[in-house]
């Protein structure tokens, strides 16, 4: 049938997203009916992208050029294209989208009556479809539009809960993604002056080697902003937690994956990979960034906060991927690329599940006890099960622990590390290995860190009032969080299907296919991912496990015979009141970390006491202890200092406000211009 | 044998990264004691085969002189002088620990990249236990920096001489007899005059850390 | 697919050779001191009857407490499934790898340590998050380890590596094998919680890591928990023992004989490797907590510079 083609599913998809997008403005009075109807439509919607973008990539090969608008201004219309990587990112869209949606019908309820909904739902519907047309932008310009419109829109989002810490957020937000864009806009002007063509999908042979390298650094650049590597992550701790829950989950399960689009589409498949050091280069941007996102996450005690450094250390983790794949694609390399590149792809699919799902969770936290901050919680587990066995499973996947998908994309990076090393070269050896121990350790730090985010949030006891009241949240937000961890713990399983789908991907892209290699069979997760001889079972793994727990459980039973089981208080040295400030807290969990990497906290801390009559009993005692935001103190700060002074200096000088510089500036300006015409 | 010179080498470097991590002064001692006899073991492997095939006896001497001089003699000093100052353990760092030990392997690599284009020190691929020696001249630098304590230059120097004499060994199988004979006493007169120096620092200020020397200028 | 015998053979030696390896090493360690030390066999004789005590379970704990054990313990066993004991019966078990075998660990590590914070006890607390900072230390020096040992016999599954270990004529004289083997040596005594690290004997708030996590637990999950925790033990011990001093090319029968004659020998090197590592403990002090990160400082450089002997510089 004809509407069954992934254009038409795709057209209708959005059709649908703009209807629910005007039926929500149309209901503003009614916030309970306008949710329902815009999300549930977005759920609607997000189905249809997803089945166009399985059918895309699973059966139609071609790339396919939908062109809804077409005028006679050049470069004004709009293209969309519509190709195996392009289904792929809407793939990850729309299952994200569709769980997002379904949770943000309970999610939204405590925005009634205080915030315009409605607005809410055209912005965040308006959000999702400006990330549509980044992902099917067919030339630069569209591109390039869609990108910005993307940027607004999710600015108006992150200040949408209009506090004035939000409003810094959304600053420092707008303006390094605008700088970013800057030098997006740089490298499309440059693609232009030789290839005449703003068209993604030409050809670059007429752009010199130099001109690409250049190119290079400022996709790098631009798109680095966006997907907040370090060093310009600054922004992504402070817009993630300012938004509300599902816009972060958005935010960062998806927005910051616009950044791989653009450095896949642009650098692997535009500019095809020429040079080793373009790898190298962001193999170590990923170093770094795995560690230092890590890192930074523990140290922070607002649950958006940590997630949002979280990203930062995904992002690396991707982009480790996505180095190897460049340095082999430009050794010719092709399987090994291949597999590095479906390595990075599935981490990106993996990423946003489990990203998206943790800050829903975040979300379900602050819908039940309206904090952020651990500290202040814990217990939660006896008063929100549902949410905390998902909030485990996301846990678990994100440390990459066995059964959950996070592993099973670390596997492929680690595999294409250690397919890469070969005896003989030897920078890209060195590189390789510290990249293997950085992805051990950076695994380690994030077990650390959601051991603490689970432990002290949902175990132990409560620690304030707001966690004690805490009660469990709508069946609608569980069942969104359930979906995303259902996947999570599929793709755990089952990799082999998924990965399918990634190659296809892949081999749209490169022209290799790994899934020969790997051995794999449809949907028959028995098989084991095989990378040349290494090779994994999950699900067999699984099996084993749920066979030995059974065994030990009848085991035990046969030997010790039954028992009886006690309950009693927490040993507490015969202390007999145990109270919940006892308990370890974040900080205390974090503090050997903290101590041991001293180096990047720069932590401090003051103690003072209040002395009473004796010095034996002080009236009260105040400790505080803080970690600097050293990227912060030691980078952006003296550059914005040296801007400001730059600017101030030329206030003074310039813009002295008298009429008559001002009347000599334009005339200044006219002469200038003259001189230039005559001389051009 | 190039297996046994392999592992020497890298057991040699090893112990300087031992010494590196270290913090207490008899560990230091000890550790440059055997690092000394390993590379005795080298001297003398190498000195036995020259011997056999060439008739040549001159590195088996420095074997022995080595084993006198670097095994027994100058820890020995160094015990004596450790006896006359009251600190055991080196307390504070410019850097911790992990901080200069990671730093020390990048010193390694470095030391690889400065001599992985000379080429053809022994034939033509790099002769890869001269990286291991040349970084442990390397360490024995960064370890003079790290250390504030008098005692610590002193271990310091030796182990770049010691780093030194391993990579004349490895890459011209040793240097001519005089020379080698002129560093020793060199080096001993050095170790001598030093232990009578961090005995006078010491009652001098009642420390011997060596930030105080800075007083004496002006 | 997967070659029962082998399973079986694997789970039965692991299960009744890991509490073997806690008594060898107190025993060592009490000859050393000039005591006579319990039974080597002690460990099995409390095992036994902690599964048949009743158990106490702190009221402010979670489903997370009582799942913890049965995790904590299966995740140890099936890693040491994929670490051959010998390797005369083909494994045939592709289920995973090295790599896998350090998540699952961390699988169990995860839990643990979230059952020492499921009490609200401040040992607990204190426990999992030293652990949490050992841990963090030590794994990239277990990768880079397991990766170089891995790169050289051009396989990440031990059995391959064990296959190609073989071939190799005194691997401890080779600089990459002596270095990683002593780096594996130190990960090992640090995941293991022993001596420099953690102390296993003393309950002491000061100094212990691994106790204070099992703090709250009692009876049958106790038992899991200890035998768990000696399983991983004997599975590092493995590691080292079956790669680094590879012994089945010398047996020149094949059969139910050769396999017999195998796990002795296997039992031999685990035995010895134990005195090594009990050695080890009595020669060395309980480090200061921030002491630590120097030994995993060391464990790095040791397993990087092993790597770089090899695929750097070349031989």
């Amino acid at each position: 049938m004809d509407w069954l083609t992934p254009s038409s599913l795709l057209y209708w998809s959005i059709i649908i997203y703009l209807t629910a997008a005007i039926v929500a403005i149309f209901f503003y009075r009614h916030p309970h009916l306008c949710t329902l109807f815009a999300q549930s439509g977005c759920i609607f919607a997000s189905a249809l992208g997803a089945a166009s973008a399985l059918k895309m990539i699973l059966f139609d090969q071609e790339t396919l050029i939908i062109t809804p608008f077409e005028s006679t201004v050049p470069f004004i219309s709009i293209s969309m294209t519509l190709d195996a990587l392009s289904a792929f990112f809407i793939l990850i869209l729309s299952i994200l989208v569709c769980c997002v949606s379904l949770y943000s019908i309970g999610y939204l309820k405590h925005y009634y009556n205080k915030r315009n909904v409605s607005a809410f739902h055209a912005l965040y519907i308006g959000f999702i479809l400006s990330m549509i047309f980044v992902f099917t932008a067919g030339n630069a310009v569209f591109f390039f539009i869609a990108w910005e419109i993307m940027t607004v829109i999710s600015y108006f989002l992150v200040v949408f809960e209009s506090e004035d810490v939000n409003e810094k957020a959304g600053l420092i937000y707008i303006v390094m993604t605008h700088i970013g864009a800057a030098f997006l806009m740089i490298a499309f002007m440059i693609m232009f002056v030789y290839t005449k063509s703003f068209d993604i999908f030409g050809s670059s042979e007429a752009i010199p080697a130099t001109a690409k390298s250049l190119m290079f650094v400022f996709f790098l650049i631009g798109f680095g902003v966006k997907a907040g590597v370090v060093p310009v992550h600054v922004w992504l701790p402070y817009a993630h937690p300012a938004a509300p829950s599902n816009v972060s989950a958005l935010m960062s399960g998806i927005m910051i994956k616009t950044a791989i689009y653009g450095l896949i589409r642009f650098i692997l498949c535009y500019l095809n990979v020429h040079n080793t050091w373009w790898g190298i280069l962001i193999l170590c941007i990923g170093i770094v960034s795995a560690i230092l996102g890590v890192a930074y996450a523990l140290m922070e005690h607002n649950i958006k906060r940590l997630l949002a450094f979280h990203s930062v250390e995904n992002i690396g983790i991707i982009l480790i991927g996505l180095g190897i794949s460049f340095v082999a694609f430009s050794q010719g390399n092709g399987i090994l690329g291949g597999l590095a590149i479906s390595a990075s792809l599935l981490h990106t699919f993996n990423h946003t599940l489990f990203k998206g799902g943790l800050f829903l969770g975040a979300g379900s936290i602050q819908y039940a006890t309206h904090t952020k901050d651990i500290e202040k919680l814990g217990g939660l587990i006896k008063k929100m099960p549902v949410t905390a066995v998902m909030v485990l499973c996301f846990s678990l996947a994100i440390s990459a622990i066995v059964p959950f998908n996070g592993f099973v994309s670390e596997w492929l990076t680690y595999q294409s590390l250690f397919s890469i090393i070969i005896p003989g070269q030897t920078g890209i050896n060195i590189i390789s290995i510290l990249a293997a121990a950085a992805l051990a350790m950076s695994g380690a730090l994030a077990a650390a860190c959601f051991v603490k985010l689970f432990g002290i949030s949902f175990l132990g006891k409560a620690r304030s009032e707001c966690a004690l009241n805490a009660a469990e949240v709508p069946a609608s937000m569980n069942t969104g969080m359930g979906i995303l961890a259902l996947f999570c713990l599929v793709i755990g399983l089952f990799p082999v299907f998924f990965l399918k789908v990634v190659d296809k991907v892949v081999f749209s892209i490169s022209g290799t296919t790994v899934i020969g290699e790997l051995q794999g069979g449809f949907l028959i997760a028995w098989y084991p991912i095989n990378v040349s001889g290494n090779a994994i079972t999950p699900s067999a793994i699984f099996i084993a496990s749920a066979v030995i727990i059974l065994a030990t459980a009848a085991l035990i039973r046969l030997v010790g015979g039954k028992v009886s089981e006690r309950k009693y208080g927490t040993w507490d040295c015969g202390f007999r009141e145990l109270t919940p400030r006892m308990q370890y807290t974040a900080t205390g969990f974090s503090k050997p970390l903290r101590i041991v990497l001293r180096i990047l906290y720069k932590p401090g801390r003051m103690l003072e006491t209040e002395k009473g009559d004796s010095s034996y009993f002080p009236l009260s005692k105040k400790y505080r202890v803080w970690t600097e935001p050293v990227f912060e103190k030691y980078v952006y700060d003296p550059f914005l200092t040296a801007v400001k002074r730059f600017s101030l200096r030329i206030k003074l000088s310039v813009q002295t406000g008298s009429t008559h510089a001002y009347l000599v500036y334009i005339f200044a300006a006219v002469l200038v211009l003259m001189l230039y015409n005559r001389l051009a | 044998m190039e297996f046994f010179f392999d592992l020497l080498s890298v057991l040699v470097l090893l112990s300087s990264f031992v010494l590196v991590s270290n913090k207490k002064i008899t560990a230091y001692i000890k550790t440059f004691q055997i690092q000394s006899a390993l590379i005795a073991l080298i001297a003398g492997i190498m000195g036995w085969s020259i011997a056999v095939n060439e008739d040549k006896y001159d590195i088996l001497i420095i074997c022995v002189i080595i084993i006198a001089l670097k095994v027994i003699f100058i820890p020995h000093l160094l015990y004596k002088t450790y006896g006359n100052i009251e600190y055991r353990v080196e307390k504070d760092f410019f850097m911790n620990i992990p901080i200069i030990v990671l730093i020390c392997c990048g010193l390694v690599v470095f030391s690889y990249f400065s001599v992985s284009n000379i080429g053809s020190l022994t034939g033509f691929h790099i002769n890869h236990q001269v990286v291991n020696s040349l970084s442990v001249v390397l360490i024995g630098f960064f370890f003079m920096i790290s250390r504030k304590k008098a005692i610590g230059q002193i271990i310091g120097y030796l182990v770049i001489e010691n780093g030194i004499f391993v990579t004349a060994m490895f890459s011209t199988n040793g240097m001519p007899f005089i020379v080698d004979i002129g560093i020793f006493i060199d080096m001993i007169t050095a170790v001598m005059i030093m232990g009578i120096m961090v005995t006078r620092i010491n009652k001098k200020f009642e420390s011997i850390n060596i930030d105080k020397l800075s007083k004496l200028k002006g | 697919m997967v070659n029962v015998e082998y399973l079986i053979v694997q789970i039965i030696v692991v299960i009744m050779a890991a509490p073997l390896v806690n008594g060898i090493i107190k025993k060592t360690k009490a000859l050393s001191q000039k005591r006579k030390g319990a039974p080597v066999l002690q460990l099995y004789y409390d095992l036994f009857k902690l599964f048949k005590k009743s158990t106490v379970v702190s009221d402010t704990t979670s489903w997370i407490f009582k799942a913890a054990p049965y995790i904590v313990f299966t995740a140890s066993l099936v890693a040491s499934l994929l670490v051959p004991v010998t390797t005369m019966i083909d494994s045939v078990w592709y289920a995973g790898d090295l790599i896998l075998m350090v998540y699952l660990f961390a699988l169990g590590r995860f839990f643990m340590m979230l059952a020492g914070l499921d009490a609200a006890s401040t040992f607990g607390g204190m426990g999992s998050s030293r652990e949490a900072m050992i841990s963090s230390l030590i794994e990239p020096s277990i990768l880079v380890t397991l990766m170089t040992v891995g790169l050289t016999a051009k396989s990440t599954s031990s059995y391959q590596i064990m296959e190609f270990m073989k071939g190799v004529d005194a691997p401890l004289i080779r600089p990459v094998y002596l270095l990683t083997f002593i780096a594996l040596l130190i990960i090992t005594i640090a995941e293991t919680a022993r001596i420099p690290v953690d102390d296993p004997s003393t309950h002491l708030e000061l100094t212990m890591v691994h106790e204070a996590m099992l703090l709250e637990y009692s009876g049958r999950s106790l038992a899991l928990m200890e035998l768990g925790a000696s399983i991983k033990q004997l599975t590092f011990i493995t590691l080292l023992a079956n790669i680094f001093i590879p012994h089945d090319q010398f047996i020149f029968i094949s059969g139910a004989g050769a396999v017999l004659i195998s796990i002795l020998i296997y039992l031999i090197k685990v035995i010895f490797v134990s005195i090594l590592i009990a050695v080890a403990e009595v020669s060395t002090v309980k480090l200061r907590l921030f002491s630590i990160p120097n030994l995993a400082a060391l464990a790095f450089i040791l397993s990087f510079i092993g790597f770089m002997q090899h695929f750097v510089l070349g031989r």
